[in-house]
Parts: C-alpha cells; sequence; structure tokens
C-alpha cells in the first residue's frame, strides 16, 4: 500500500503550504508593501539624530508596553489629540503603535508636556510628579554627583527624591530620549478629517 | 495497529511496542529544557506583577519592566510551549505512526537551536536590544533565525517520522502538528523580511504576525497533541475524524485573516480591520469544531477523568480553548473592542489562551505521556497540587484581570483624569500578584514531577496511565 505515488504526508504538506503561502503574501506581503509607502502627512518630518538616538532608547526600554502611539477616532481619546492618520507614521520604524495603554498615550506629549525640565524630572522619578504613578523610574539615565561640572545640565529633583549632598545631573542618553520625547507632536490635519467625531 | 515483533529487535522503521530508548531521551531531554524555561519565564512574570503595586522595586536597568516584560512572554512563548509542545509532537508523530523518531540528530540539533535562541533572546533584550516592542517578534532577527531554524528542523523530523508510518492513514494529530511546523517556517520568513515594513506597513505584518504566531503555531501544536493525548488517555477512538479535518482547514483558512482585530481603531484601512472582524467570527467554526469533538470524545468519562492525572489538564484546556477563543471573537466587535481595546482586559485574554489552554494541554501531554515513555510516574498528590494551582490561580488572574480593564475602560470613557485608571485598577493588580504567586508555585511542584518522570532513580516497572488504544 505504501509509497504508490506521491506519499500523503507530501501531499498534505504541499496543499496546506500553498493555501498558507497565499493567505501569508494577500494578507501581509501585499499590504504591508502598500502601506509601506504612504507617504508623510503635511509637517510630518523625519526626526534629527538625537531624536532618532532617543528613540532608539524608548524601544530598547520597552516604553511602548505602556504607552501606545495611536489616537483613536473615539471620544475618550480626544485628550490626546487628534485621531491618527496613516500619513503620521511614514518614518515610524519599528512602529511603535503599542497595544496597552497603562500610561498615557504619547502621540502627542511633546505638545501636551513641553517641559524638558518636567520630563527629566518624570524620568528620574515619576512618583516625585504625578502621585499614585506606577511608572519604573530611570535613575540610571542620570548620574549623581556631588559637585557638576562646568557644562553638566542639572535637573531639579525635589530634595525627599534626590540623593542626599548630591545633584542629579543628565547623561546624554537621556537628554536624547527628551529630545524624542518633544519631538512627539502632531502637524494639524490641512483639512477636517473624515475620521474626526 | 502494531504488529508482533520483540522489542530488542526492532529494526529502526519497524512497528514499535515501546518508545526505544533514544526516543525516550530526546522526549525528556525537551521536557526537561521546556520546564526550566517555564520556571524563568514566570519567575519573571510574577517580578513584573509586583512591580505594578511597587514600582520601584528592583529599580535597574537589567529588571525595569520594559525589558523584562519582553523576556516573559518570548521566554513563556519560545522557551516553554514551544519546545514542551515540540517534544510532544515527536512523541505522538513516532508513536501514531508506529515506528522509531526519524532523523534523531535533527531533533537534538532542534533542542539546541530552540535553547540557543532563548538564551540569546533573554540576553539581548535584558541589554534593551531589540526589535522594537511588536509583540512576540521582539527578538532581533539573529536571534530569531535560530528558533526558525528549530522550527524548520524540528518539522523535518516530524515529517520524516510520519512518512515512515505503518499503514496508509496519517493520524490527524499529525495533521496539526505538521501544519504548525510549515506554518511556522512561512510565517517566520515573511516576518523577517524588512523590505515591505516600514511604517504603517509593518503594524500591517505585525497584525498578520501576533496572531499567527499564537494561532498558527500554538494552537496547531496543542490540538495535534489533543488529538492524540485525549482518546490515548480514555481508551476510546476520537469522536469524529471529520470533524478533526475541518477544523484543521477552517483553522488554516480563517486564522491568518483575522490579525487585523489587533489594530481596531487605528490607521489601518477601516476595510482592513472589518475583514479581520468577519472573520473572527468565522473562528467559531473551527473553535467549536474542536472543542466540540473533544468533549464529544469525553462524554460519559468522567470517572476515568477523575481518576487520571493527566485528562483534568486536558478537560480544563479544552474548556478554556472555547472560553477563550470564543471570547476573543467577542472582543473583535467594535462596540467591545471600544471599552477593552489597550486595557488589561487583552492581558486576561492571552492568559486564558496560552496558558489556560497552550499550557495546560502541554501539561496534559507531558502527564499522560512521559510516564509512558519513561515508565516512572509522579507522585499523584503533587500533580493535584499542581493542577489546583495552576487552575485557580489562572482562573482568578483572568477574572481581576478582566475586571481591571473593564474598569480602566469605563474611567476612560467617563472622561475621567488618566491617573483614575491606575488608582481604579491597583486592588486587581494587586490581585494578579497573589494568583501569579500560586501559578509560579504549581510551576515549582511540576518541575518536581517532571524529574520524578524522568531523571529520579526509581524501579522502571510502574504501569503507565492506560494501555491499549493508539
Amino acid at each position: 500500500m505504501k509509497r504508490q505515488g506521491m506519499d500523503n504526508v507530501l501531499v498534505l504538506v504541499f496543499s496546506s503550504a500553498v493555501i498558507y503561502l497565499f493567505l501569508a503574501i494577500i494578507m501581509a506581503v501585499i499590504p504591508g508593501a502598500v502601506m509601506s509607502r504612504i507617504p508623510p502627512g503635511v509637517g510630518v518630518v523625519p526626526l534629527n539624530a538625537a531624536q532618532s538616538r532617543g528613540r532608539a532608547v524608548f524601544v530598547g526600554e520597552g516604553c511602548s508596553y505602556c504607552h501606545t502611539q495611536q489616537v483613536r477616532p473615539l471620544a475618550q481619546d480626544r485628550v490626546w489629540g487628534r485621531p491618527s492618520v496613516a500619513g503620521d507614521y511614514a518614518y515610524s520604524t519599528p512602529q511603535l503603535l503599542g497595544s496597552e495603554r497603562t500610561g498615557p498615550d504619547l502621540t502627542n506629549i511633546g505638545a501636551r508636556q513641553p517641559s524638558e525640565v518636567w520630563q527629566s524630572i518624570h524620568l528620574y522619578e515619576p512618583r516625585a510628579l504625578v502621585h499614585g504613578s506606577i511608572m519604573p523610574a530611570y535613575p540610571w539615565m542620570f548620574i549623581a554627583k556631588a559637585h557638576p561640572n562646568p557644562g553638566d545640565v542639572v535637573v531639579p529633583v525635589p530634595p525627599v527624591y534626590a540623593p542626599r549632598g548630591e545633584v542629579i545631573v543628565e547623561t546624554p542618553e537621556e537628554q536624547d530620549l527628551v529630545a524624542y520625547l518633544l519631538s512627539l507632536k502632531q502637524p494639524p490635519l490641512p483639512s477636517p478629517s473624515p475620521l474626526s467625531p | 495497529m502494531t504488529k508482533s515483533i520483540t522489542e530488542s529487535k526492532q529494526p529502526s522503521r519497524g512497528p514499535a511496542e515501546a518508545p526505544v530508548a533514544q526516543d525516550v531521551a530526546i522526549f525528556n531531554a525537551f521536557t526537561i529544557s521546556s520546564t526550566l524555561w517555564l520556571l524563568i519565564a514566570t519567575s519573571v512574570g510574577l517580578l513584573l506583577s509586583f512591580k505594578f503595586t511597587y514600582p520601584d522595586l528592583a529599580t535597574n536597568p537589567y529588571l525595569s519592566f520594559g525589558r523584562l516584560r519582553a523576556i516573559h512572554t518570548n521566554d513563556s512563548f519560545y522557551g516553554w510551549a514551544s519546545v514542551a509542545l515540540t517534544g510532544l509532537a515527536f512523541y505522538v508523530a513516532a508513536r501514531s505512526s508506529g515506528v522509531q523518531l526519524q532523523q534523531k540528530a535533527l531533533a537534538w540539533a532542534a533542542l539546541w537551536s530552540y535553547n540557543i535562541a532563548a538564551v540569546l533572546g533573554s540576553i539581548t533584550l535584558d541589554l534593551g536590544i531589540s526589535n522594537g516592542s511588536q509583540e512576540y517578534r521582539e527578538w532581533v532577527w539573529w536571534v530569531a533565525a535560530f528558533f526558525l531554524l528549530a522550527v524548520i528542523l524540528s518539522g523535518i523530523v516530524v515529517v520524516a517520522t510520519v512518512m515512515a508510518r505503518i499503514g496508509r492513514e496519517i493520524y490527524i494529530a499529525n495533521w496539526y502538528t505538521i501544519g504548525a511546523f510549515i506554518f511556522t517556517t512561512i510565517l517566520g520568513i515573511t516576518a523577517a523580511i524588512p523590505i515591505y515594513q516600514h511604517g504603517l506597513g509593518q503594524v500591517a505584518v505585525q497584525a498578520f504576525y501576533m496572531h499567527n504566531a499564537v494561532g498558527m503555531w500554538f494552537t496547531f501544536l496543542a490540538l495535534g497533541i489533543t488529538y492524540y493525548a485525549l482518546p490515548k488517555l480514555l481508551n476510546r477512538p476520537i469522536y469524529s475524524y471529520a470533524l478533526g479535518v475541518l477544523g484543521f482547514w477552517t483553522n488554516l483558512v480563517f486564522y491568518p485573516v483575522i490579525g487585523a482585530h489587533h489594530y481596531e481603531f487605528s490607521p489601518l484601512p477601516w476595510w482592513f480591520q472589518t475583514i479581520a472582524i468577519v472573520f473572527s467570527v468565522g473562528m467559531l467554526v473551527p473553535v467549536w469544531a474542536g472543542s466540540g469533538n473533544f468533549w464529544l470524545t469525553m462524554r460519559g468519562g468522567w470517572a476515568t477523568i477523575r481518576r487520571s492525572l493527566a485528562l483534568p489538564f486536558l478537560f480544563v484546556g479544552i474548556m478554556y480553548y472555547f472560553l477563550g477563543s470564543t471570547q476573543g471573537t467577542l472582543e473583535a466587535l467594535r462596540s467591545l473592542q471600544a471599552i477593552w481595546h489597550l486595557t488589561n482586559f487583552t492581558v486576561g485574554h492571552s492568559h486564558l489562551t496560552m496558558y489556560g489552554f497552550i499550557t495546560f494541554i502541554a501539561w496534559g501531554g507531558i502527564y499522560g505521556l512521559l510516564p509512558m515513555a519513561t515508565g516512572k510516574r509522579p507522585n499523584a498528590i503533587l500533580v493535584g497540587m499542581h493542577f489546583w494551582f495552576a487552575f485557580l490561580g489562572v482562573t482568578i488572574y483572568v477574572i481581576v484581570l478582566s475586571i481591571a480593564g473593564t474598569v480602566q475602560g469605563i474611567t476612560w470613557a467617563n472622561g475621567d483624569p488618566f491617573i483614575a485608571s491606575v488608582e481604579a485598577a491597583q486592588p486587581y493588580w494587586t490581585g494578579r500578584a497573589v494568583s501569579g504567586t500560586m501559578m509560579l508555585l504549581a510551576h515549582f511542584i511540576f518541575a518536581y514531577n517532571v524529574w520524578q518522570m524522568t531523571l529520579a532513580r526509581k524501579p522502571n516497572t510502574a504501569p503507565p496511565e492506560t494501555v491499549g488504544a493508539r
């Protein structure tokens, strides 16, 4: 009985592989290729060098697990900005839309919280600024020293959160990250979006 | 099914009454390796759960939430579940085909490759080296390549073993496991090629990838294992072969289309999301065909299930397959996504499915089949403790996170300040840490039981749970 013609196993392997390959092409490869070519929206610009380095820090630290970068066309999302549109993401690779909003959406954080000082204190110890926040603190992005050197940027951390007798100084990594956060601003849409609620 | 031939004279392609020592060694090694990853992945998970209540706990770059979160999910998926289910798939392929495992060297190479991927993946993620926070493909390409190699090698082992089978029919379990290796190979290559993944294009590919990694890999493997282990342990045939075949093809056609339901209300084209929702409803066909088939196979077998060590795990796995997948269909509806999307409800759903379904099936398979291979049975009371801690743990986990997600979604819809959603979820996060502790405790008991079934020195005479049926 066995091995007359093609083994049934190979029939199963090839037929299911062909079907799945077809589905992968129409559901992933073609949509991916088409949407990769969506041109940037008006006012959407590439990041500069410091912002790009900051984005890499953002990716490496996994910030996107708690912070989305997508504003939905829903009433409860109006607080984060206007609804996101395809052209907003032209320079956003790897994509950072996120799947959970344990913390606030950051699509427009550069406009909503434009203070560099606020961002730095918040990264050093979020609870110094937001009571009840559960965001991790990132003290390793700062240097604690007794006396700042010329050129150091000292972060005005409230005394209860700072090590006694030392000042907190920004690192280049932290400055890049803040530069990236402040770059996150939604350019206004040229005409009213059909998705606007 | 089996022909009379003595065990000592088994030719490599001949019928096998019992697994040969080399096959047992492979089954042991896969189970032990996966168990170690389970302990690592869920210890990390427990630490993460405490960070929700104590955010300043373990403030250290290598123990920070954003890095460990990806390690928890990837090690659970690729270190634990993938390796455990591959070891089971090998055993099922050999036993249901009535032959030894073919290409044993490739099986060992696959185990190494899985482990190299998991070790390098954990190290790179902990150093902040990642492919972006894209769920289940955070590993950089050269780490993922080791995993893909392991999948391909494992697929060759299973296909070669089934090709060497006695008899013409391919047992339905092997349809599913072979499918898993083929689909995941194609999926891995599709996801790894960067040229069509920029900006929103990468979102589209991620939508496809994240759901297929779950649905075309873990679901297919777990269903395959169930199609073998359930009738074997109940000592009766599967209720309907045809339903199994229906489930195979409908899973294959519907599953790859539903990924975009993870990006509802995103800038992905609205019609693209709508297709995903429609097919999510279509997923009820394979889910109900599969779980119904298993329930009909179990009907009237309650006495056997209660006496068995392994069957309660399979029972829970099938129940949560049904509940978790049906919940997934409901979640995909826009009216419900508007509230539940981006909340902890999703995390509850992923544990209901990856833990309640996939992990319980893996445990059922291991407790049912490993003693048959090694002749060493675990302590029944300890298996019972494992079962109850894990079952109650995951059940509480899913309930509290579903409530937490609902509460989060409602505070957002009310227009409350964002921090209100954090404060409202706090008591449920405490509940999650408690249930997570129960689950981790269960895993340590499981690890001891695995040791009892594999490396422990004990007389090799204990009878396997049931004998007979294929």
